[in-house]
């Protein structure tokens, strides 16, 4: 019973925010940015804008072959706002106990209907947050060695990259040694912390398993998981030049891609839907201008 | 494995995202306003319309506690219309329909106007410009001015054969509306069929291949042969490029990682 009225008293406007929309009450950026002053989770509306965030996150983490900065901020409002969520249902479910039939349902005849919807609700959510990290997962696992030595290369002088050539003629070269230590690092971009622990901890015991079951047998110098010996990487890392569907939300947004002195391409306007190159438009997508379908 | 879904959301999911729609209905019974994670919804009071997501709006139309009214575009005249201009209009053989425009982009009849895209600010301060499904394309009385020609929306099959199937009794004439959608379907496909042959400039550099007016259902249905017809052309005509990417390659394994994220974007910044 105490949820209620609390739910009513969060309650302000109706959600939606679009400029035009004439079903309801338009609202300001400044009445967003005021909600958003309130701090993260505060305000229904800044729900509403960042479930449109996750949304577009989410297809556009599924669009691309690389993983995606990940978006801590956001992801810290949703997963608060997710476990609020859960303790309104479970108090709500609580109320409408066997205990108390009569009064729970005179009360409010509504009370299953509405539980219903707020777990459809969060079972939406939670299915695109669960999608979200099993689809960045597995593009980690695959180019695992790819990612760490993204990681590790970033926080050190170039000479420490130079050291491969060195350790190979360590007599006892084993592939673990390859698994570059990212454990002192503090900008996992783009993962997140428990991402990146994770992928160290993956690509540690799979070199270990490569050196049980046949890496151990190499020679010395051949042991490594990231040998570019005769000009060939044994890293594979995601295809930037994949083409993706965009939609441009911009005015106007140029594709770039740097290709012998040609670096502009075609011009996209306002809600045009293209098919690019990822690596083309890759900095519009971080500043906005464009959406992945 | 973690994830065994191909690359680009599937048909499924494409589904899952156009629940998100807002569509108008009528609620046949009272419902106090509720925190949902996708954003507040107003409380329901018969016989006043109310603007709901297509997910709960179904949700009470099976439950026969609401009426959906049908989108502006979901009708027999509308539709007609478009298939016509989708079949016989010149400018429109090797084309989809004009989609319907985002907010601040001029409409389709005063092309002169430049467009104005306006931003809202996320919580972080990036810019976020709203697209479908959360505009309000679906509901019975669209945001654009009575005078635009009618427009399928992007999620336009995926909403079409939801409301047919579940909520056929408040369409006006299901059977002729259900004709329409399969003719017009056929017709836009057999124009993205057609469109293979320009797929070539995707390949190249800074080239791409124009689709504006795709359903997203249609892009999902082509998603895997346009992206392997394209990949597979871009490896077979540009050896050039292939000894380019070998250098990086090697330049990326010896001189460590240079061409990371944020130096990608300042260079893009630079080339302006």
């Amino acid at each position: 019973m105490p949820q209620a009225p609390q739910i009513s008293a969060l309650y302000r406007a109706p959600l939606y925010i679009f400029p035009n929309a004439t079903t309801s009450k338009p609202m300001d950026i400044d009445d967003i940015l005021a909600s958003v002053d309130r701090g993260p989770g505060a305000s229904p509306e800044s729900a509403a804008l960042d479930h449109q965030l996750l949304t577009r996150f989410w297809v556009a983490e599924r669009a691309v072959s690389e993983v995606l900065p990940w978006p801590a901020p956001l992801m810290e409002r949703i997963m608060d706002r997710v476990r609020i969520q859960i303790e309104t249902i479970e108090d709500l479910a609580a109320s409408s106990d066997t205990t108390l039939p009569t009064t729970a349902n005179t009360h409010n005849p509504n009370l299953n209907l509405r539980l219903s919807i707020l777990q459809t609700d969060l079972a939406r959510t939670q299915y695109i947050v669960r999608s979200l990290l099993r689809a960045r997962l597995a593009k980690i696992t695959k180019y695992s060695m790819h990612y760490l030595v993204l990681l590790a290369s970033r926080n050190q002088n170039p000479l420490a990259s130079q050291t491969q050539s060195t350790a190979s003629q360590n007599p006892n070269q084993q592939p673990e040694d390859s698994v570059p230590d990212i454990s002192a690092l503090t900008d996992l971009t783009p993962l997140s912390g428990p991402e990146s622990s994770f992928l160290h901890a993956h690509q540690t015991l799979l070199a270990g398993h490569y050196a049980g079951s046949f890496m151990g047998a190499f020679p010395r110098q051949l042991r490594r998981l990231d040998d570019n010996a005769g000009g060939t990487s044994m890293i594979q890392g995601p295809d930037l030049k994949e083409v993706v569907f965009v939609r441009c939300l911009g005015a106007e947004v140029p594709v770039v891609v740097e290709d012998d002195g040609d670096e502009t391409g075609v011009m996209m306007r306002m809600g045009d839907v293209w098919v690019v190159r990822w690596e083309g438009i890759k900095g519009a997508w971080g500043r906005g201008e464009v959406e992945l379908l | 494995m973690a994830f065994p879904l191909p690359r680009g959301v599937t048909a499924s999911e494409i589904a899952f995202l156009a629940e998100m729609e807002t569509v108008t209905i009528v609620p046949r019974q009272r419902l106090e306003g509720l925190e949902l994670l996708g954003g507040p919804i107003e409380p329901l009071v018969p016989p006043r319309r109310a603007s709901l997501p297509l997910w709960l709006a179904l949700l009470l139309k099976r439950q026969r506690r609401a009426n959906i009214i049908p989108p502006t575009w979901l009708h027999p005249e509308p539709l007609a219309l478009i298939l016509e201009v989708e079949s016989q209009h010149q400018d429109y053989k090797n084309a989809f329909s004009p989609p319907p425009p985002l907010p601040g982009q001029p409409s389709i009849l005063d092309r002169d106007t430049l467009p104005s895209a306006r931003p809202q600010y996320t919580p972080d301060g990036n810019r976020y410009y709203a697209a479908p499904p959360f505009l309000p394309q679906n509901t019975a009385q669209t945001v654009t001015s009575s005078r635009d020609p009618p427009s399928l929306p992007f999620h336009w099959v995926e909403v079409g054969n939801m409301l047919l199937d579940a909520a056929s009794d408040d369409l006006v004439d299901p059977d002729q509306i259900r004709r329409l959608l399969k003719d017009l379907r056929e017709v836009r496909m057999a124009k993205m069929r057609s469109g293979v042959d320009v797929l070539d400039a995707a390949a190249t550099g800074g080239g791409g291949v124009a689709l504006t007016g795709v359903g997203s259902m249609e892009l999902g249905e082509e998603r895997g042969f346009v992206t392997g017809v394209v990949d597979g052309l871009r490896r077979i005509g540009s050896s050039k490029e292939q000894a380019r990417r070998e250098q990086m390659a090697e330049q990326r394994a010896n001189g460590g990682y240079d061409g990371t994220q944020d130096d990608d974007e300042e260079e893009d910044y630079m080339e302006f």
